[in-house]
């Protein structure tokens, strides 16, 4: 029996590598208004760094620490030199969106360079332990304590007592006040980067050595978790930072202790959305305190959408309908489906995060929620597939406008951080909720799609089934946008100021958006599940909502044809050219960031 | 006449922001030791012409000059280094950070420390208000102590010209005339100033020269006093070019 003494201690310091990221993400969110979603990656590269140093090189602790520093300082100053800089006159969340593909580059090199099999990085200090009353605490929670207070220690020296570390603040207080005063701003942010970016390393580094486990994958998950401690003491805000890690390490500690291990998460991102919803500014914001910067600007870049006439659509129309008869060619086929698939969920975001201008990074929930419906449906209580699909449909609709609902209020960045954090939600309520949905063994022997009582299984059938149904929701959305309805959205995209002046509710037209986009998102989950017959937790992973926000930024944002067209060419080209997996997401990655950079409006143009 | 470049002087400047222009040809100088007052209704092009000065805004023609050399292609903190001053629009303090620290900020492109101390000797026994609240902070002063704390923070980067964008906005008159006196004061240590004012009668009576700045364009240009008395050109363009 372990006591509460040790999960206090074990909360304290995973509450301490938090700091260590959170403090990171805080500094730069303070001088650039900038959420930093590669800040995790820079914490993978540490503890890789870490255990190169460790188990090939054999450096003693002191010149790992240092190795560490070092390198993960100069990544964090070409983050902001090539990431971050260029998109200086950018709307704020293109700059957000970017760092999601630099995370996507940075863990998949990691992974191809050092296989995604975990790897144990060996602690360098006696296995000493101080036993307490009921307790105890080792060496390593004692260093890592003690590395936490002296990075704190050593960061607030610097912010109160010297020049640059003035420069900081006044940057983050008005940035156009501090270049007046002759302050370099791309100086301040090249350091407040190297700084985020060591500590974000050193805290790779301890969390190798503490759980004795790194992974290429670990850094998204670090990177939430920072981004819940920043939230929780107050974006920006680097004292708050520090307690809201330590609440968070703490809060996860005891949870964990009374319900398992697969809660840990569940904790924190409750957390998030409580405080997102109850208290946007952090816990610690005074009355009296602004806000920080209104977080809006949707990634809409105004552009001229590219009108393609009727009867090529119809042409393109048939000639899809057409393609199974052409050639012989299963395999081109099923990427397709995918493809067709992947534009419902195209379809949908560019609906919510185009048209309605939320940008949402949980969006792989919906296709979740749809998939487990219609499978447990089907799978567990013998309905017919059709009207389980249906069924799943309605229930991501449904239950996804209800979970966001919260949310509504928020905006800009706050959107992107409280869909991510539901996201994750819902995944954790599909893992841990075994009694309904299997838990982490997954939804096996989902009957097979059918038509009409008629099972399905032959390719082609499956491929025109997707089709019919994808063409429909398309034209749908088509009227839907033509229609009052449709501009209404816009227009709340725009200005919610001004459309609320007009007496616009804008809960309404948001609830609208997310339901009518989790209809369609839904029946694309469910047909998924039916067609790969076994779904679990990870099949609808957060890789995947990002994929969608590609492909909808690459179609051009709002607009129904660019989704198809984003989703036929992120699906189906890399299947072609049979690029393995590790290299797609890659892909997906510098693709994200070269259209961010230079085509933020997309091959057809933002509607 | 001196042979010496004027200190400031803008050719023939377009500014655009998209497609709005907001400078169409500007020309103007400010020569060393004088008060030069640019005038002008709401959305003249008064703020606009600060930030070309300053780098903050690039123009599409024209050249921008100090000591009659381009700075054009200087960033920000280099045209700092070069003397220039700024009183920003609406003071833009830092409002979280003390009085001092506010000061010493203002002297952030300076590395020769004693000297620093001598000056924010000096600039807070030219300013006595500021002095007796150097510990608070900043953004907890009165609108017109922080228009002081503004001056003084411009001061302390030992600034050969002093650029300021409506140092009197939102002032009582009391307060107006302490800081218009103070400017003339600061005038009378050397330093050049360029101000924007809407407060015309009262900018004037400390100015040696002025512009009207009329949608972008240069249309007046006199001597102060000259502009002060001309009542007539004056409202024409200044308030009441607006109602027509
Ligand atoms: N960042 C900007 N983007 C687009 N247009 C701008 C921007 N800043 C200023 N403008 C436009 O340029 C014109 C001049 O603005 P400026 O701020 O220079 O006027 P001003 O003379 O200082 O006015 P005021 O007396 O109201 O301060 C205005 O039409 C304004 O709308
Ligand atoms: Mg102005």
């Amino acid at each position: 029996m372990t006591s509460w003494f040790d999960h206090t201690i074990n909360g304290l310091i995973i509450g301490n590598i938090y700091g260590l990221l959170a403090v990171g993400l805080a500094l730069i969110f303070g001088v650039s208004r900038l959420i930093n979603f590669a800040h995790g990656s820079v914490y993978v590269v540490g503890a890789y760094v870490g255990w190169v140093a460790v188990s090939v090189l054999h450096t003693p602790f002191p010149v790992t620490l240092a190795l560490v520093v070092i390198l993960a300082a100069l990544l964090g100053i070409a983050i902001e030199r090539f990431g971050i800089r260029p998109l200086a006159g950018a709307p704020r969340i293109a700059p957000l969106l970017a760092t999601i593909g630099l995370s996507f580059v940075l863990d998949q090199t990691v992974q191809i360079l050092f296989s995604p099999d975990p790897r144990s990085v060996p602690m360098q200090l006696p296995n000493w332990r101080l036993e307490i009353g009921g307790g105890s605490i080792g060496m390593l929670d004692l260093l890592i304590g003690g590395i936490g207070i002296t990075a704190a220690g050593a960061l607030f020296a610097f912010l109160k007592l010297t020049k640059w570390g003035w420069a900081v603040r006044a940057t983050a207080l008005d940035r156009d006040a501090a270049r007046v005063v002759g302050v370099d701003v791309d100086q301040v942010n090249r350091i407040v980067f190297a700084i985020a970016a060591a500590l974000g390393g050193v805290g790779g580094v301890l969390v190798g050595m503490y759980y004795n486990v790194i992974t290429p994958t670990m850094g998204f998950e670090a990177t939430l978790k920072g981004i819940v401690a920043e939230v929780v003491g107050g974006v920006g805000n680097v004292p708050g930072a520090i307690v809201g890690s330590l609440l968070l390490g703490i809060i996860e500690s005891y949870g964990v202790a009374l319900l398992g291990t697969s809660y840990r998460n569940l904790f924190a991102f409750l957390l998030l959305i409580a405080i997102l919803v109850l208290r946007p500014n952090g816990l610690f914001a005074s009355r009296h305190q602004l806000p920080p910067e209104p977080m809006t600007g949707t990634f809409i870049a105004p552009s001229k959408p590219i009108g393609l006439p009727v009867p090529l659509l119809a042409a393109l129309a048939a000639f899809a309908i057409a393609l199974p008869l052409l050639i012989d060619n299963g395999y081109l086929i099923q990427t397709l489906t995918n493809a067709w698939l992947y534009a419902l969920l195209g379809l949908s975001l560019t609906l919510v995060a185009g048209t309605s201008g939320q940008v949402s990074l949980g969006h792989a929930a919906l296709l979740a929620i749809g998939g487990y419906t219609s499978a447990l449906l089907a799978a567990d209580y013998g309905f017919p597939v059709w009207l389980t699909i249906i069924a799943g449909g309605l229930m991501a609709a449904g239950l996804g406008t209800l979970l966001v609902s919260p949310a509504f209020r928020l905006r800009g960045h706050y959107v992107s951080i409280a869909t991510l954090g539901i996201g994750e939600i819902v995944a954790l309520v599909i893992l841990n909720w075994e009694s309904v949905t299997h838990g982490p063994i997954g939804v096996a022997g989902i009957p097979p799609l059918e038509f009409f009582g008629r099972p399905l299984y032959d390719t082609n059938a499956i491929y025109w089934v997707a089709f019919a149904i994808m063409l429909a929701l398309a034209l749908l959305q088509v009227r839907l946008l033509s229609s009052h309805l449709g501009r209404t959205m816009r227009a709340v995209r725009d200005d919610d100021v001004a459309a609320r002046s007009f007496g616009i509710s804008l809960n309404r037209y948001k609830g609208l958006a997310f339901a009518f986009g989790g209809f369609v998102a839904g029946i694309s989950g469910a047909f998924t599940a039916h067609m790969y017959s076994f779904i679990n937790h990870e099949t609808f992973n957060t890789h995947i909502s990002v994929l969608a926000l590609t492909i909808a930024i690459l179609g051009g944002m709002g607009n129904v044809g660019g989704a198809i067209l984003g989703a036929v060419a992120l699906i189906g080209l890399p299947e072609v050219f049979r690029i393995a997996a590790e290299y797609r997401i890659l892909l997906y990655g510098i693709a994200l960031l070269l259209l961010v950079r230079f085509r933020p409006q997309g091959l057809l143009g933002t509607v | 006449m001196t042979q010496t470049p004027p200190i400031l002087e803008l050719r023939d400047v377009d500014t655009f922001y998209g497609p709005v222009q907001a400078h169409f040809g500007l020309s103007l100088r400010v020569e060393r030791g004088e008060i030069v007052c640019l005038l002008g209704g709401n959305a003249s092009g008064k703020s606009t012409t600060m930030k070309i000065i300053l780098g903050l805004v690039k123009p599409t023609a024209g050249d921008v000059l100090i000591d009659g050399v381009s700075v054009l292609g200087l960033s920000t903190p280099r045209i700092v280094r070069l003397g220039v001053g700024t009183v920003p629009e609406a003071r833009r303090l830092f409002g979280a950070m003390s009085v001092r620290e506010n000061l010493l900020m203002g002297a952030f492109t300076r590395n020769d420390k004693a000297a620093v101390a001598a000056d924010l000797e000096r600039v807070l026994a030219l300013f006595p208000r500021v002095a007796e609240r150097i510990g608070q902070q900043a953004g907890t002063l009165s609108g017109g102590e922080q228009q002081m704390v503004a001056m003084a923070r411009a001061l302390m980067a030992r600034p050969r010209i002093i650029i300021m964008d409506e140092p009197t906005m939102g002032l009582s008159p009391l307060w107006v005339d302490r800081v218009l006196s103070l400017i003339r004061d600061i005038n009378g240590e050397g330093v050049s100033i360029f101000m924007v004012e809407q407060n015309a009668n009262l900018a004037l009576q400390i100015a040696d020269r002025g512009y009207v700045l009329q949608t972008g364009r240069v249309v007046i240009e006199a001597a102060a006093a000259d502009l002060l008395v001309d009542t007539r050109i004056r409202d024409a363009y200044l308030g009441g070019a607006e109602a027509a």
